[in-house]
């Protein structure tokens, strides 16, 4: 019964987040006070902008066309692209494998290295390795992305034409940019199972299984990585948005077909309908992921009940 | 390792991080100084000449850009710009969140509730994506930029502020406040402020990285300050047309982000450490 009770209020917290970020993306549109103008070309005359306000519904009372949306979202209607002509939630679909993709990749090669990283870090606290290792995680955060990416382009596509400097379709077309997006993630998660790690490692529980002579292996792998598993989970779970924003950059650096490219482009193309479809988007996997973190969290966690 | 090592690598946080940014400082503010070459205005005989080149009477230390315009001049006027941006930015969102958050901790109930709900809403949104939408709406001009970017990051500031202010709030101090029948607004801006601002300063140090890459970012994409004018993002979206023909077009300005963003996270850590904080 406290499950349920639990799952349900995580639910109905996550659906009050999505109903604000769907009340921000709308409203957006309407900072200007004419949305009508903001969408139509520059050329456009008086009564072009007044024939599409008339047909897009923008005369209707705001609250109105605000319930109109939100209903459409609960339906899967996101509206139409105004530069493709179809609907903005087909697009979304079309382009999130290839975003799918280059985050997995990105997170996959980023989490294991970032886990040995921090595991000969924690282990070897305050030594050489544990300097080097941390103005290793230093630099990897002080790089923005799109600028790791272009020197990648730099170096390895152009200079030593090892590899190629965009697109998307054959493993090699993957490495740079997975290396770009991931490039921030190993520092962000060698730094926290480095701490986590160092603070499991001064726990009661691992003393004692020293002194019951395990050795080193199974202490780590059974006793303190478990437990500095929890907030490696959670971080996971908040660094999802901002993946999303890393992927929009690196996206556009290697001309990667994926939902931050079609962002990009709809922002420039003023086709808001797709932008604000992508936005909603965003925030539902942030938020489903995080909904499942909690759960994982409390599975990993025997000291929080259900 | 000895205590004595441990110490000596404890300063050099502070040492090299502070040197990193004194670097920065004098490029940008002595640099225009030494070096007077106009960053908006270049010479066209003198496209793309490569870093410590002499060209039209003049050394051009990192070299000039497509329009003949020294890239030292530009990079030094753009930091400027960059950093005054992300200043601007930095202040409206830790004003706005530390108030958000002492109000929400302190009063509990159903305004902390509404303000931690807005809290969620803003962090599940990606923030880039955000303001590339509203800035392609309202336009990229600077005082838009330091709005949006302001508005964008007061979350985080919220959450922590909260979090202190309700540990605060069960001190005698402020229970003796309230029975002098003090009014709510002077119990927390007198009494609770003073107790969370050094800890709020800190977060703010660790939060500035984050808004010179956002800054620049946006920047990279074109929808920041417009050219001519120079910002460390749009020299290097701009550079990045030519980085075939000129490589370092894209490489310094981007040199001088990683040397911003190294320098603080070293000089933040130290503080942390220094004020004994624990920062989730």
């Amino acid at each position: 019964m406290k499950a349920l009770s639990y799952i349900a209020s995580r639910a109905l917290q996550a659906f009050i987040v999505l109903i604000g970020v769907s009340a921000i993306v709308f409203f957006a549109l309407f900072l200007t006070g004419d949305p009508a103008a903001l969408m139509m070309p520059p050329e456009a005359s008086k009564q072009e902008i007044a024939a599409f306000r008339e047909a897009m519904g923008f005369n209707d009372p705001i609250f109105l066309q605000y319930g109109r949306f939100l209903l459409g979202a609960l339906h899967g209607d996101l509206g139409i692209s105004l530069r493709f002509q179809r609907p903005a939630y087909d697009l979304v679909l079309e382009r999130l494998p290839a975003t799918a993709l280059l985050a997995t990749a990105a997170l996959a090669w980023s989490s294991l290295l970032g886990f040995a990283l921090g595991i000969i870090a924690a282990t070897r606290k305050n030594g050489p390795a544990d300097f080097a290792i941390r103005l290793v995680a230093l630099l990897g955060q002080a790089v923005p992305v799109f600028w790791l990416g272009l020197l990648l382009i730099i170096v390895f596509a152009l200079k030593l034409r090892l590899l190629p400097t965009g697109g998307i379709g054959t493993a090699r077309q993957l490495i740079l940019p997975a290396i770009a997006l991931g490039a921030y993630y190993i520092s962000a998660i060698t730094r926290i199972v480095r701490a986590s790690l160092i603070d499991a490692l001064a726990q009661d529980y691992v003393r004692t299984a020293r002194a019951k002579g395990l050795s080193q292996w199974r202490i780590m792998m059974r006793h303190a990585l478990r437990n500095a598993l929890i907030p490696v989970v959670t971080v996971q779970g908040m660094y999802f948005a901002s993946l999303l924003g890393g992927a929009l950059i690196t996206e556009v650096i290697f001309a990667w077909p994926g939902l931050g490219r079609l962002a990009i482009e709809s922002i420039q193309n003023k086709d808001f309908p797709v932008v604000q479809a992508v936005v909603l988007f965003a925030a539902l996997v942030f938020v489903v992921a995080n909904f499942l973190v909690d759960l994982a969290y409390a599975a990993l966690n025997p000291r929080i009940r259900l | 390792m000895s205590p004595r090592l441990a110490a000596s690598f404890d300063r050099a946080d502070l040492v090299v991080g502070g040197g990193l940014l004194l670097i920065v400082a004098a490029l940008s503010l002595l640099g225009p100084w030494l070096w007077p070459l106009d960053p908006l205005h270049g010479v066209l005989t003198a496209t793309f000449r490569p870093p410590f080149s002499v060209a039209a009477g003049a050394l051009h230390p990192l070299g000039t850009d497509q329009l003949g315009r020294d890239l030292f001049a530009r990079i030094a006027l753009g930091t400027l710009i960059s950093l005054s941006i992300v200043a601007f930015a930095s202040v409206i969102s830790s004003v706005l969140g530390t108030l958000l958050g002492m109000i929400a901790g302190y009063f509990g109930g159903l305004t902390e509730i509404a303000i931690m709900r807005l809290v969620d809403i803003q962090l599940a949104i990606p923030f880039v994506l955000l303001i590339l939408l509203i800035v392609s709406i309202i336009g990229p001009n600077p005082i838009n930029l330091v709005l949006v970017l302001g508005f964008s990051g007061w979350a985080i500031f919220a959450r922590v502020a909260r979090a202190r202010t309700l540990e605060i709030r069960e001190l005698e101090y402020i229970e003796s406040a309230r029975a002098l029948g003090l009014p709510h607004g002077k119990i927390i801006l007198r009494h609770v402020l003073p107790n969370i601002l050094v800890p709020q300063i800190v977060l703010l140090t660790l939060d500035l990285p984050r808004l010179i890459i956002l800054e620049s970012s946006v920047g990279f994409l074109g929808l920041g300050v417009q050219p001519p004018t120079p910002t460390l993002g749009n020299l290097i979206g701009e550079g990045r047309a030519y980085m075939l023909l000129a490589d370092w077009l894209v490489l310094y300005p981007g040199l001088v982000i990683a040397f911003l963003v190294v320098g603080i996270n070293l000089v933040g850590d130290w503080l942390v450490r220094r004020n004994a904080l624990r920062v989730e």
